[in-house]
Order: structure tokens, then sequence, then C-alpha cells
């Protein structure tokens, strides 16, 4: 039973070993061949990186690439099947659309509300409050929980006498509704993903976005009280830009993060097929269902999506982002 | 600035500030004033709820769980739970594994990571800036798209099922993050201190460790807790790796415990149990180190 550690312990100090010895081996090799002292050591610092982005990044990637265009169950060789994965992915495969439809849909609410709802957070804490550190805390709390704990928590308190359904009675009353069933009505997983999915990336949010606000030289506060600006004005145009760097930041990384939930699904365990995320479902097709070529081919279509919204938020930068120092007022 | 502009402007200064005075104490300054707190306070209730009820449940009896409406307050308080969860299943290994994997995972990443950040922030080479930014670059590649290769190479060396493949790539600097946030730090450094090593005559090696390492310190203790909430919460990873039951990390094991309770009438009280398990140690450290956790998550956003 021992060996199984014994066996990784082993594993693990022959390649560190390896990669120490490896870093003086180069920067020996770079001065033998006369490159300068400074950059040999430079080299010799980052080669654990570039061995590590070889093998372990662009390796991969084009791996990848080769096997979306391969038939691959793991047993056997990959079979050179060119596009068809990808056609069959858009023509045949009913379940990528709705997939594709909820894991976008998620990101869509996710996004912006936990942007919009920490902002105001944020800008509620930075009005001199007292014991800003202890309410910091306290809202950063759940993000700091392990997605797992936090994704069986929600599935119980969604139950369908569960503890969101006492808090929203009243309001059933009102409208004369049904208490919803959250975890099996494929109309509701949308909406309960998004509840859990706020109550975490909330708090982290208002972290990042209040250290940002305290970051705004005060004297600029002061300028605009002078100029005789009032609260909502100075906020739209002092507080706002001043911050739009850091919500550029909040906003690419929430994207990145939203479109690659995997963990919550697996704990939740909704019983609708509608709520599957993408990586869920290439994590089925690739280790449950064997299909490691059509997997490939989705996790290639996930890149593009990432790319896509990275880029066309990075686009759109320059109309909203104001960085300081780069022109001037 | 003339006479006249410099009276101006300490006439409008006077005036701000009188006008600011005067503001604070008026009865609808006291209303944003409360308004504020009370927001707050509600932000907090929403915030802490699910916390509570996930300790409030942990404690509870079973025939408690659907009580309507809800019981706040366990009576009695069943500490058992805790003691039952835990014998449930292979609890104390699934521990051993987790602090096996997290503790190597976590070394091998720190050291990594700062050895290479020291290379970029001080070091001058050709390609450096073009390198750099590739580093970043690969923060946008989803993981899942390189999980197929990686896994196939792990298998061709028969490591799957052991716990190399969450371990021993972490010497391959698997945090590109990490190394942008420690070379922000290494950069305030005053380039002086090294030089007078230097001329002491120290070589790279004892720069690093004896005088660039404890200067970077806090910045090191910041992505430490970043790299052990991650190995501790790695639950993808686990999940395509390991196959047997004895080798599974608490969190895949939490998952397991879940998936076999509710074959079952569902013990919630439980599972909450095992939920708030997993949560503590994160918790504590996160009390104990919170300024790391707070300088680690807003370092990025601080300079785009």
């Amino acid at each position: 039973m021992f060996s199984w550690y014994a066996l990784t312990l082993t594993d693990y100090v022959v390649v560190g070993g390896a990669i120490i010895a490896s870093m003086f081996l180069l920067h020996r090799v770079l001065r033998w061949l006369h490159v300068g002292r400074e950059a040999a050591t430079g080299y010799a610092l980052i080669l654990p990186w570039i061995i590590g982005f070889l093998v372990w990044n662009l390796g991969p990637f084009i791996a990848s690439l080769y096997l979306s265009f391969t038939e691959y169950t793991i047993l056997s060789p990959p079979t050179w099947i060119g596009v068809d994965n990808y056609v069959e992915m858009f023509t045949d495969d009913r379940r990528f659309w709705t997939v594709l439809r909820f894991t976008l849909g998620y990101s869509l609410f996710n996004v912006p509300l936990g942007l919009i709802g920490a902002l105001l957070t944020a800008t509620l804490l930075n009005q001199n409050v007292k014991g800003v550190g202890l309410w910091r805390t306290l809202f950063y709390l759940p993000a700091v929980l392990p997605a797992a704990s936090t994704a069986l928590l929600w599935r119980w308190m969604l139950g369908t006498d569960g503890l969101i359904n006492f808090f929203l009675q009243p309001f059933y009353t009102l409208f004369n509704l049904d208490k919803p069933a959250w975890l099996t009505d494929p109309q509701m997983v949308l909406p309960a993903y998004i509840m859990m999915g706020l109550w975490g990336v909330f708090g982290a949010n208002t972290v990042i976005l209040l250290a940002g606000l305290k970051n705004i030289p005060r004297d600029l506060y002061d300028a605009a009280k002078i100029d005789g600006a009032g609260r909502i004005s100075t906020y739209f145009n002092v507080t706002i830009p001043m911050l739009s760097s850091t919500l550029f930041y909040v906003l690419i990384i929430g994207i990145i993060g939203s479109l690659q939930t995997f963990t919550q699904a697996f704990f939740i365990k909704h019983t609708s097929r509608a709520g599957t995320f993408m990586n869920v479902y290439i994590y089925q097709e690739a280790f449950e269902r064997n299909h490691m070529g059509y997997a490939a081919a989705l996790g290639w279509i996930m890149l593009i999506i990432i790319l896509l919204f990275t880029l066309l938020v990075f686009r759109s930068s320059p109309a909203w982002v104001y960085y300081e120092g780069e022109r001037a007022r | 600035m003339t006479t006249h502009e410099a009276t101006t402007t300490t006439a409008t200064l006077e005036r701000g500030r009188a006008a600011g005075r005067a503001r604070r104490g008026a009865p609808d300054e006291i209303a944003i004033r409360t308004l504020v707190y009370a927001l707050i306070l509600l932000g907090v209730a929403i915030v802490m709820v699910p916390f509570v009820w996930m300790l409030s449940t942990s404690l509870k009896s079973q025939s408690e769980l659907f009580v309507y409406p809800p019981q706040w307050i366990p009576t009695p308080v069943q500490w058992s739970n805790y003691k039952d969860a835990w014998q449930a299943l292979p609890f104390n290994r699934f521990l051993v594994n987790t602090l096996f994997m997290t503790l190597l995972a976590m070394f091998a990443e720190i050291f990594t990571a700062s050895i290479v950040a020291y290379g970029f922030a001080r070091f001058r080479f050709p390609l450096r800036n073009t390198l750099f930014v590739i580093l970043l670059s690969t923060m946008m590649l989803p993981g899942i798209l390189t999980l197929i290769p990686k896994f196939v190479m792990w298998r061709s060396v028969d490591r799957i099922d052991t716990f190399s493949p969450l371990t021993v790539g972490a010497w391959f600097v698997w945090g590109p993050s990490f190394v942008f946030l420690l070379r922000q730090f290494f950069m305030t450094i005053p380039r002086e201190i090294e030089e007078a090593a230097v001329v002491d005559g120290a070589n790279t090696v004892q720069i690093y460790w004896q005088i660039m390492l404890p200067l970077v310190r806090p910045a090191l203790l910041a992505i430490g807790v970043l790299s052990f909430q991650a190995n501790w919460n790695n639950f993808e990873g686990a999940l395509i790796y390991l196959n047997t039951l004895e080798k599974y990390p608490l969190v895949l094991g939490l998952q397991f415990f879940g998936d076999s309770l509710s074959r079952e009438a569902p013990k919630w009280n439980l599972m909450m149990a095992m939920s708030t398990v997993m949560a503590a140690p994160i918790l504590l450290l996160f009390f104990l180190a919170q300024r790391y956790f707070i300088e680690g998550l807003t370092v990025g956003s601080v300079k785009g």
C-alpha cells in the first residue's frame, strides 16, 4: 500500500532533481557558447517554465488539434477522419447545442450580475464605514469555501423543501405559484446555477473592486468637490473611470472562469440533461464514452469561444477603460 | 499665479469645506449613512445565511432535517455526526492522500514559480518580453483542451491511478499567475541590494536563496495560500487520474460520499458535516492569513 506513496515520491525527486541539474547544465552550455553571463543565468532560471510550456502546453495543444481530426478510443491508435468531428458537432449533435446554449447563458447572467453586485457592495464598503475589515471578511467567506462544499450546500438548500423555497414562499404565495423543483426541472436549472455561482463569485469580486476603489487618489475627490460636483456625478465621472481597469480585469477573469465551470456540476448532480456545462460534456465524451477525438474537437470549440469573448472585451476596452498616464487630460 | 487667482482658489476651498461641514450633520446625511449600513447588513445576511445553515445542519439529528419552518439551532447539538460521517468511508486515508499531494505540489509549484519569476524580473536576455507574454497568454488556455493529450502522456508512462500526475507536474510551473505575481514583487526590490552582494562575492544561487527570497516573503506566502487552496480542492485532476477508492483525496471522497448517500434516505446532516470538514482548513488558513489571500487576489488587478 505504501508503495503508491514511494512511487510518486521517487518520481517527484527524480524529476525535481533533473530540472535543477538541467538548469545548471544549460548555464554551463550557454557560457561555453560565449553567451553573456546575465543572459545565460536568465535562460537557466526560466528553464522550468520553458520545459513546462513545451511539454504541458504547446505539445498537448498541438496534439489535441491533431486528435480533433481523428477518431480515437484510447485503446487503439487514432484514425484520421478529417473534419468529421466538427461536422457532426454542428449538424448532428443536438446535445452540443443544448450544452453550448446553457454554458453561454450561465456566463451571460453570472458575469454581469456578479460584477454589478460586487461594484455596489464595494461602493457601500468604501463610504468610510466602520469595521470595513470585518465586512470584507464576511463577504469574501463564500469565495474561500471549496467549490465542492459550496455545491453540496446549495444542493441541500435548493431541494423542493429546502431553505431557498422557504425564503421564497411569500413570493410564491403572492403570485400563486408552485414551489419550483430547482434540481429536477429543466426550466429551473439555469436560475439555480446562477444563484449558486453568484454567491461564490460576488465576494471575490467585491474584494478586488474594493482594493481598486482604495487605490483612487483622494485628491481627485477633493478636486471634484471644489468643482462643485455632486455625489452622483463624482461617482460616474471620477470613480468609475478610475476603476475601469480593475473592472476590466474582473470581467476577463469572470468570463474565462464561468465558461469553464466544472466542479460544481459534479456535486449539484442535476437530474436534467438540460443543465450540462461544456467542460462536463467534454469530460463525459472523453472519459465516460471514450470519444477522445470528439472531445478534443469540443475542447477546440471551447478555446475559440473563450478567445472570441476575451478579444471582444479587449477590443472594446479603449472605449471604456481609462489607464492613468495613457493620455493627458 | 496672480494674487487674485490665489484668493479665489482659497475662497472656493473654504466654501467647499464649509459646505462639507454643514452637510455632515444634516438629516439627509444621517439618512444616507443609515441606508449604507442597512444595505451592508442585508448583504452580509444574504452571504452568511447559507454558511450558517451548513453549520447548523451538520449538527442536527436526522429527524430535525426537514422540520418546517427551518430550525436554526439544533437541539440537542449532535456532535457525533462528524464522527459518524468520518467513519463512513476511509476518510483518514483520504486526508493523508490530500496532505501528501497538496504538500508535494505546493513545494514544487512555489519553488519553480519563484525561480522563473526571478529570472524574468532581474536578468536581461534576448526574447525575454516575448517569452513573458507567451507565459501570460497560457493563462487563457482552457485546461480541458490539453487534458486529453496529458492523460495519454501519463498513461504511456504507466502513471494512471497514481499520485504522480497530480504532483510531479508542479515542477514545470503550473501557475503562470504565480510567476506574474512574484515577478511584480521582485521588480520592486532595489537593484543595489544585489549589486552589493555581487561585490561581496555572492553567486546567483546565494543571492536568490539568502537575499531575494526573504525579501519577497509576503508574496511567497500569498501564492502559498493560493496554491494550498488550489491543490486541496483539486477535483478535476483527481477525478480523471485516480480510480482506486484508497487513493482518493478528500474532495473525491466527498463526492463519492454524496453519491452513496443519495441512494438511500439523504443524510444531509452527515454530508454537511463533511462539507464543513473539507472547508475547515481553508477557513482556518483564511482567518490566520487573510492578508495574503487578499494580496494574491488583488495584485493582478492593480496594474492590469
